[in-house]
């Protein structure tokens, strides 16, 4: 029922977008109809992000080398075809509007402006480097090596960067992640992610 | 050409050069150490750390990771490939070059064969990290090659000779340098047992590298199956682009490297490429025993009325003042070729005269041979030059140093063979076989042809001295402060060369053994030109060894004639052996730490009497 439904929303809502397989309905239900996230629970947004990092989240979390109850479960289910099908749907969606990010957030502007300069400089005080330097230009992502950041959820963001710091996430190439996350404060992930929340994610700078 | 004068720029002096004034005294200290680079920062760490008053002086400006090497700009390839902005000021400070010395030095005012670095951190923030360390041979040279062929093997012009200090003395410097940079390698000797997959080759080590080795790219490991094929010994190219996170001894973390390819000429981004900016800057500089000066040009040691003891240094800062530093002791921790006029400046130990063969400061300079192997491969065969690190390369060296036989080849020494590919960035590299157009729709056809489907090779090679080529203060052009230039003579050794003839087949022998379509070597061809990138392997000109008439510095690197001046850098070399030359460095830096701790400081003097 929730499946047929679903299909229906979205392809009401745009008739020339590609029609999602029907495997997407499972995402749907959480990841949002246009695969934009969902703010309750830290869901995060699929749509647009390239195809390759999809597909090799799904593949970790299948293998449990990135470990989530729920996701592992979803994932397991997917064959290599089915997989690389809904990463290259969602990577084909266009990146909606970002969700009421601020306001969920509730950053400050010295909060944001925190989490740009760690984005665009890092601090050398604490040996971190930009952000994007590896998921370039205002996180726009680099599609073989690093998922794009700007518009993502900040509760997702924040979520992962704790995971990151505390060793519940290590998928990553050359431990980078767990390495930089553990060099971040509280009040530094609550400033990077809003940063990143509040950028359009629409409109990327060129790479 | 004019005669190189600066007279707009010399306009800002202090009034002191005129004569008006005395530089202003500045209080003494215990130590001063010119050039804040790799030997400056961690000789000044260990002794503020013994307590010593130490103030290190850096011609070029502060810099740090963040936020000065950061993306997109540390990227900007036409800003720092193709204009060297890391590199010294050629404007306001070059060197003059010529081959012989018949020739008139000019010079080079747009840096290409080698390129000095400037600023904090010095050369190694621009390097590649690659850390090898010498052969036992390579420390008793003239020695060993006697002993092993005779005594008349050794063309008569080549001044070969003992460093006066040996690899066991030094392995435990080599250890602690590669635990500081965390350098990521698999030990191929540890004491005496020879391990699977390292280089069976190399002089025992006490304990494995650090961090494991980095990954291997595709062409690293084409040449892995082929120099197998061959009977030789490929192992991974020991790396300080590290492999995994590391925290090293001074409790600083480092990242692993993320194989962007832009280490060469570049600072690193990530924290993952060691230099003193990862390495040991943050720990010196916490220390308050130590005052680091940015923007100041040291113009000499200073001495005292005998000539034997210096008494500190003269530099002008960036508001053009002369100021006179007071210390006990003095470190010349600069780039080799500045080593060697820091002297020369400072009338410290006796000029070099060609002519005569006397004198020590300037002689046995010496360089490196570099010759390259080119692979070309049809388009099913896929390179990826890109995703590199400096130091991520496959390499053999069973044509290095003196581990083949040299017997009836006319020649001493050897280079590693390696795949080495440092990078793929697209205004530098596109590697084009023999008779492509230089330029047009040739040229662009061949590189997107050949760009994704070659294998380089680097051969990296020795290089002997000889007494033709030496280095002495230019009789005509000046730096912008008024100081004589350096004046570098020097042509390829015919050693060198048929060094670079024998081996360079050896790695045409693998290119094929790999299966590429075609295989073009290229052997180091003199002579020296200035205008075509080799190595920034400048070694010689105040050598160390044991003999006061063939060395300007002792076992310890102090000078024999004023002892309270050290002097640190790869110009102590007295020839170079067939690998990078930062690892010995580092060795030698620690050992000379040593001794000043353990021995110079507790009673200052000759610590070998002259």
């Amino acid at each position: 029922m929730k499946y047929v439904l679903a299909t229906l929303i979205l392809l009401g809502a745009s008739s020339a977008r590609a029609a999602p397989p029907p495997e997407a309905a499972t995402c749907q239900a959480c990841h949002g109809v246009h695969g934009e996230g969902m703010v309750d629970g830290a869901k995060p947004r699929l749509a647009g992000q390239s195809a390759h990092y999809l597909d090799k989240q799904l593949r970790d979390f299948a293998s449990g080398a990135r470990d989530n109850a729920i996701m592992g479960a979803i994932a397991k289910g997917l064959n290599d075809q089915t997989r690389s099908r809904l990463a290259a749907y969602y990577a084909s969606l266009p990146v909606p509007a970002p969700l009421d990010h601020s306001a969920a957030t509730a950053a400050t502007a010295a909060q944001v402006g925190r989490g740009h300069q760690l984005a665009i400089e890092g601090a050398e005080g604490k040996r971190v480097q930009a952000c994007n330097n590896c998921h370039g230009p205002d996180g726009s992502g680099v599609a073989l090596s690093a998922p794009a950041l700007a518009g993502q959820l900040a509760t997702y963001l924040a979520a992962q960067l704790t995971l990151w710091q505390q060793g519940g996430r290590k998928n990553d190439a050359g431990n980078l992640m767990s390495s930089v996350a553990s060099k971040l404060d509280e009040a530094d992930i609550a400033a990077v992610t809003s940063y990143y929340a509040s950028l359009s994610a629409s409109t990327p700078a060129s790479h | 050409m004019d005669g190189g004068t600066y007279t707009s720029i010399r306009k800002f002096r202090h009034p002191s050069a005129e004569g008006v004034t005395v530089a202003q005294r500045l209080k003494e200290v215990d130590v001063v150490v010119i050039g804040v680079g790799m030997v400056g920062s961690i000789l000044a760490k260990e002794l503020a750390a013994a307590g010593y008053k130490v103030v290190g002086l850096e011609r070029g400006a502060t810099r740090f990771t963040v936020p000065e090497f950061q993306s997109p700009g540390i990227h900007d390839e036409l800003r720092f490939d193709v204009r060297k902005a890391l590199m010294q000021d050629n404007t306001r400070e070059p060197v003059t070059f010529r081959n012989h010395s018949s020739e008139t030095g000019l010079p080079i005012r747009r840096w290409e064969s080698f390129l000095p670095g400037t600023g904090l951190g010095g050369s190694m923030v621009h390097w590649n990290g690659q850390t090898f360390r010498f052969q036992a041979n390579d420390f008793e040279l003239a020695t060993r090659t006697r002993e092993r062929y005779g005594k008349g093997f050794l063309d008569p012009d080549l001044t070969l000779q003992d460093w006066g200090v040996t690899y066991d003395e030094l392995e435990p410097h080599y250890d602690r340098f590669e635990y500081l940079l965390g350098t990521s390698g698999k030990a191929g000797n540890l004491k005496g047992q020879i391990q699977p997959g390292g280089d069976p080759h190399e002089s025992p080590r006490s304990r494995d590298y650090p961090t494991p080795p980095q990954k291997e790219h595709y062409s690293g490991a084409l040449f892995r199956k082929a120099a197998t094929s061959l009977g030789h010994h490929p192992f991974p190219q020991p790396s300080s682009n590290l492999s995994q996170p590391y925290t090293n001894p001074e409790g600083l973390k480092m990242n692993t490297c993320v194989f962007c390819g832009f280490c060469e000429r570049y600072a690193c981004e990530h924290y993952a490429k060691s230099t003193p900016q990862t390495f040991i800057l943050p720990v010196l500089l916490a220390n308050s025993n130590f005052e680091l000066r940015t923007g100041c040009q040291v113009q000499r040691i200073n001495l005292d009325s005998s000539k034997k003891r210096a008494t500190g240094v003269t530099y002008i800062d960036n508001a053009g003042r002369e100021l006179e530093q007071p210390a006990s002791l003095v470190i010349t921790s600069l780039f080799a070729i500045n080593n060697i006029r820091m002297l020369l400046l400072s009338g410290i130990g006796k000029p070099y005269d060609p002519v005569t063969g006397k004198g020590v400061v300037g002689r046995n300079y010496a360089y490196q041979t570099m010759s390259t192997v080119a692979s070309f491969f049809d388009e099913d065969v896929i390179i990826n030059p890109f995703m590199a690190s400096g130091a991520s390369g496959t390499m053999i060296n069973d044509f290095a140093g003196d581990n083949f036989d040299h017997s009836g080849l006319g020649f001493v020494g050897g280079a590693f063979i390696g795949a080495v590919n440092t990078n793929g960035r697209p205004i530098q590299y596109h590697p084009t076989p023999p008779g492509t157009p230089t330029w047009g729709k040739g040229w662009k056809d061949a590189v997107v042809k050949h760009y994704n489907h070659t294998v380089m090779f680097s051969l990296h090679g020795s290089s002997v001295s000889q007494k033709q080529n030496y280095a002495d203060l230019d009789p005509t052009y000046k730096d912008a402060w008024g100081q004589p230039l350096l004046r570098i003579t020097f042509d390829f050794p015919k050693n060198d060369l048929k060094m670079a003839e024998y081996v360079t087949a050896r790695g045409v022998e693998i290119g094929k053994a790999m299966g590429a379509k075609q295989v073009v070597g290229s052997p180091r061809k003199g002579p020296y030109t200035t205008q075509q990138y080799q190595t920034t392997h400048n070694t010689g000109g105040t050598v160390m060894g044991n003999d006061p008439s063939t060395s300007v510095v002792n076992r310890y690197l102090q000078s024999w004639d004023v002892p309270n001046v050290f002097v640190i850098g790869a110009s102590a070399y007295p020839q170079n052996a067939s690998w990078n030359p930062t690892g010995t460095l580092g060795a030698l830096t620690y050992w000379v730490a040593d001794a000043l701790k353990s021995k110079y400081l507790k009673s200052p003097g000759h610590l070998v009497s002259p």
